[in-house]
């Protein structure tokens, strides 16, 4: 039946002229020819296509039967037997058929699907696109930049994967379409590079491709993860799909460097490449991409001239390493933290001048890794960004340290980090107490400056203590376990507990006679806003803390029968309900920090005591 | 040659052009690198392209910012860098070991000063004399002081030292390109700028430079200062004196011109930067106390102007705390109490004045409109008491009446009293 009617159409169709093909003979054609395929008479479908006297015909009309076949590929489980013959199919139209109708029939098929489906087109037509597209001799450059932008299109739907198990699964055939694309893009590339002279054509196909590539710096290669082992450096898809694009880039464009080179220092060099959104966000997510790729994945790095310093590549790295923590996915932010790591492991230990901090990628990243401290539920990343913090401290000489503790201390908001800074602070000055000569900036009145940041309470004796010196109480609660960095953990006094052992080693390591440090000059100040108010706040909070057990001990003996549950207020917050033998113990755990906290302070006011009476008697002793 | 400990450099072919880079320069070289084994570990040659960078920027190793200053167009070298003045200790790995001293050969091509337009089109080069110091940079709108001479044809037609705001340079007779060059400079520059008719006068010329339509010009500029959009802790003590000194130029610049809230807020910055560095030394101190002091006069004077007299007395007060005996403090604070009608306050002030500076002639005269309204509350009073006792014989209706129309008498002496306070006000200047 179907083979009749198509036989018909064709009769009809083969007397007339090209022009005289009416809209309904093209209806009627893809209708016949589709039901000759469902109803499988594909051996006759194919000796109508072959026979000579319909070639106008089916250059004309052939493409609209490009879609059922396609179809039939894919969805249709049939035997082998039969899927020879549709791929038989496929070539003879793509060979016969009018190349124009077919390329945007193409693309239209690419389109079409969603989710696993996508790659398995993708990989189906990669090869007749690429056929079409050499059978067009007008605006090749045109074709080339519409079928890549299709696929880069329909390809970014897919999700990138993460772990190396999906990886290595590659459910969503990532992987094989990248090496399938490269296929794809090769010829082009070369064609580009092989040509003798420029002509605009050749410009333009080469502008189609370095928006190609630059699209793919972004998408799958910003937030795919790259597993460091090296034997599977060579099977990895996506790193493969990286050193590609990058071998393309440095062949079409400029050599690689020079772009990364004078990125953000020149605008012209950017002009020609158009990009659809916001253009600067979009060119700064891959050039950090590319950075990331050459500078800590290695690929042609080889290109990079040995002659610029460590500094100057730290400087632009540092760009793009704020631009990976500025994102929200934890891929992105472990690239940032390792281009950091790769950039200050190339100097020297207090060898990153001051005046670098000016610079505003300077203290925003530093910013950036106390987000990725405090905020990042992998705890892993976590450590690392500590670990960086305190490698990017390390490399700062003295006075970039100084202005980089102010900074944090202005800005963290977060007694854990606020601790860690002044940890930080006391291996400084102790460093600089043992120099012959003692350092400016941790020494007199820069250091008084600095301490005057960390030896007081910000609201007097009503501070709440236990948020200033350790959040076990209000915040674990309502935080997963262990959403806090490890370190908040093992530093459970937090910032009063690391003030006040700051301020004993400055009156052990420093006596008022030498007054080196500057602190026996501002003793009264220190006594004032810190130390007294810490002794009102301590005996307030113990008050209201062991009220607080009573009442809970008192809730619990009534309570414990229906074993119910219930809150407690502490600060001004309740604590999420949770069993009466939990918050008896984390009273329990409060007081002792008080406790903790007195016994120190205790201390430090018994040696400033000591201090002051022996220099007193040293120097009546003198006169 | 012999570079001062870094290395040397000797000259394999003479160069054939006369004139050396400068800073900032752009130069375009080939070379090949070895390490003293001979290992050959990078080369220009085997790349598409000449290697280019910009000069004693920092962005090449130590060795070559200064040994590539000295070569000619044409000049072929060798250098050899020893490892501080290339990658030192740290190497960089995988082709240049620790510690490794490193041998260069270097060919100069070509060199060109910096095009500082956003179009490459060549209309603004600089060169730079002295590098500055730091990364910061004057931003849009930052009060910058320059020297400058400006050349025509190698006439010198402008020779200035100037304050001013960025933008605000037409004003001033300065062409666009010098504005747009000085925001790329860093503090302490100096630098040599050519700028084509396009950025300089244009089409129109400056007739009061003697300057034709369509002149290319050359100007020298000398940085000395800007003001940094830094935050507080940003800045250590000096820099924060440094800028509070131009903070407050810009503060008395906006009083001058009646903007006294934006003056407010460039008075405020200095406060708060200086606020909490109480632990100054000797010179410092005495910096620190003299500009904490002007600024909370000028406060104070602002904020009369707004006629915000409880922020005005808070302003004083805090004068006060820094100088117990500041005139002006006392006398604005004087004026403040005056304003709200606290006249006991404000006589008080005012006589302390005249007891401590006995030739203010202004705060005799204020002393005196103090007391002559003292004197009119007391007798305001009096009758207002004699009237409540008549009243209180007269029926609830009319008293309420009686009141009403006081009210409305206070309302406009009260106005009396402000128009002639301006007037007394416009003898005072800002704190110099």
């Amino acid at each position: 039946m179907a083979v009749e009617e198509l036989q018909s159409i064709i009769k009809r169709c083969q007397i007339l002229e090209e022009e005289d093909f009416k809209e309904e003979d093209f209806g009627l054609f893809q209708l016949a020819g589709q039901k000759c395929i469902d109803e499988g008479h594909i051996d006759q479908l194919l000796e109508i296509i072959q026979n000579e006297k319909n070639r106008l015909i089916v250059w004309n009309m052939g493409w609209n039967l490009v879609g059922p076949v396609v179809r039939c590929l894919l969805w249709n489980d049939k035997e082998e037997d039969k899927k020879k013959h549709y791929f038989l199919m496929l070539d003879l139209l793509v060979k016969l058929c009018n190349p124009k109708e077919l390329l945007l029939g193409l693309l239209e098929l690419i389109e079409e699907p969603s989710g696993k489906q996508i790659s398995q087109i993708i990989i189906l037509l990669l090869p007749p696109l690429h056929t079409v597209i050499q059978k067009l001799h007008n605006n090749k450059a045109y074709s080339v930049g519409l079928a890549l932008s299709t696929l880069w299109n329909q390809l970014s739907l897919l999700p990138v994967p993460y772990s190396r198990e999906q990886m290595q699964a590659d459910e969503y055939g990532l992987g094989q379409c990248c090496k399938a694309l490269i296929e794809f893009t090769k010829p082009f590339v070369e064609e580009v590079t092989d040509a003798k002279e420029n002509s605009v054509e050749n410009d333009m196909l080469r502008e189609e491709l370095l928006k190609f590539c630059f699209k793919s710096l972004k998408y799958p290669l910003l937030t795919a993860q790259f597993h460091e082992q090296p034997e599977e450096v060579g099977s990895d898809p996506l790193r493969c799909f990286a050193s590609e694009i990058i071998g393309f880039l440095s062949a079409i464009g400029d050599p690689f460097f020079k772009m990364i080179l004078n990125y953000g220092k020149k605008k012209r060099i950017w002009r020609p490449l158009e990009f659809e959104e916001e253009e600067d966000k979009q060119l700064a997510d891959t050039m950090a991409s590319l950075a990331y790729l050459v500078f800590v994945q290695g690929i042609s790095m080889d290109e990079l001239p040995l002659v610029l310093s460590p500094l100057y590549l730290l400087k632009f790295n540092m760009g793009h390493v704020d631009v990976f923590l500025q994102r929200t996915e934890e891929s992105v932010y472990s690239k940032g933290l390792d281009l950091l790591e790769n950039g200050l492991l190339r100097i020297e230990d207090n060898h990153l001048p001051h005046q670098y901090l000016e610079i505003k990628s300077f203290l925003t990243v530093p910013q950036g890794l106390v987000k990725v401290m405090t905020l990042c539920p992998i705890e892993i990343l976590r450590r690392k960004g500590l670990t960086m913090l305190q490698l990017y401290i390390n490399k700062l000489a003295s006075q970039g340290k100084y202005t980089l503790f102010r900074c944090l201390l202005n800005t963290s908001n977060h007694s854990g980090v606020e601790a860690f800074i002044i940890q930080n602070i006391k291996t400084q000055i102790d460093v600089s107490l043992k120099r012959p000569q003692t350092d400016k900036w941790f020494t007199g009145p820069q250091l008084v400056s600095l301490l005057d940041l960390v030896l007081v309470l910000p609201e007097g004796a009503e501070t709440d203590l236990l948020q200033n010196s350790d959040r076990r109480v209000t915040n674990n609660w309502n935080s997963p376990v262990g959403a806090q960095p490890a370190f908040i953990r093992a530093h459970k006094m937090c910032k009063i507990m690391a003030s006040l052992n700051l301020l004993r080693y400055l009156i052990i390591k420093d006596n008022e006679n030498d007054n080196q440090t500057g602190l026996w000059t501002e003793l009264g100040k220190i006594e004032n806003n810190f130390l007294k108010p810490l002794h009102t706040g301590l005996n307030m909070s113990k008050a209201h803390y062991e009220a607080e057990i009573k009442n809970s001990q008192e809730n619990s003996n009534e309570v414990q029968k229906s074993k119910d549950i219930c809150s407690v207020t502490v600060c001004g917050e309740e604590i999420p309900s949770m069993p009466p033998e939990m918050q008896l113990k984390v009273l329990h755990s409060a007081l002792f920090t008080f406790d903790l906290i007195e016994s120190v302070l205790a201390r430090v006011e018994e040696l400033i005591e000591i201090k002051t009476k022996s220099t007193s008697e040293e120097n009546t002793a003198m006169k | 040659m012999v570079l001062q400990n870094n290395g040397r450099e000797v000259i394999k072919r003479e160069g054939t052009g006369t004139e050396m880079p400068m800073i900032g320069d752009r130069v375009f070289v080939h070379y090949t690198g070895w390490l003293l084994d001979g290992t050959k570990f990078d080369s220009s040659l085997d790349r598409k392209d000449k290697f280019s960078f910009d000069l004693g920027k920092g962005e090449v190793i130590k060795a070559w910012d200064i040994a590539v200053a000295t070569m000619k167009v044409g000049e072929v070298c060798h250098i050899t860098c020893k490892p501080e003045y290339a990658y030192g200790l740290a190497g960089s790995p995988p082709k240049i070991p620790s510690n490794a001293t490193l041998v260069f050969e270097v060919e100069l091509f070509e060199f060109k000063g910096e095009d500082l337009t956003e179009e490459e089109d060549g209309g603004i080069i600089r060169r730079i004399r002295t590098r500055g110091e730091g990364y910061a940079r004057p931003n849009e709108g930052a009060i910058v002081e320059v020297v400058l001479e400006g050349y025509y044809k190698d006439r010198m037609f402008d020779q200035r030292e100037l304050q001013f705001e960025i933008g605000d340079g037409e004003n001033l007779d300065l062409p666009c390109g010098l504005e747009k060059t000085i925001q790329r400079m860093e503090k302490g520059e100096r630098a040599i700028v050519y700028l084509k008719p396009s950025y300089a006068f244009g089409n129109v010329g400056k007739e009061k430079f003697h300057i034709p339509p369509q002149a290319e010009l050359k100007y020298e500029i000398h940085l000395k200062n800007f003001e940094k959009a830094k935050e507080s802790w940003e800045m250590n003590l000096e820099e924060k004196l440094e800028q509070s000194a131009i903070v407050k130029e810009r503060g008395t610049v906006y009083f001058k011109e009646g903007k006294y809230k934006q003056a407010v807020l460039q008075y405020k910055k200095i406060v708060s930067w200086l606020e909490y560095e109480s632990s100054l030394s000797g010179e410092v101190t005495q910096k620190a106390q003299a500009l904490r002091l002007a600024s909370h006069l000028n406060l104070a004077m602002c904020h009369l102007r707004l006629q915000a007299f409880p922020a005005a007395t808070e302003s004083c007060n805090k004068a006060l705390e820094l100088d117990s005996n500041n005139e002006k403090g006392l006398f604005r604070r004087g004026e403040a109490h005056l304003a709200v009608n606290d006249f006991e306050l404000a006589q008080a002030d005012f006589q302390k004045v005249l007891q401590l500076y006995p030739s203010n002639k202004a705060a005799r005269a204020q002393l005196a409109i103090c007391q002559q309204r003292i004197r009119n509350q007391l007798a305001r009073e009096k009758k207002l008491y004699a009237n409540m006792f008549e009243r209180l014989a007269e029926e609830d209706s009319k008293a309420k009446a009686g009141i009403a129309s006081g009210d409305r008498n206070l309302d406009a002496e009260m106005k009396d009293e402000q128009n002639g306070m301006a007037g007394s006000q416009s003898q005072v200047e800002p704190e110099p």
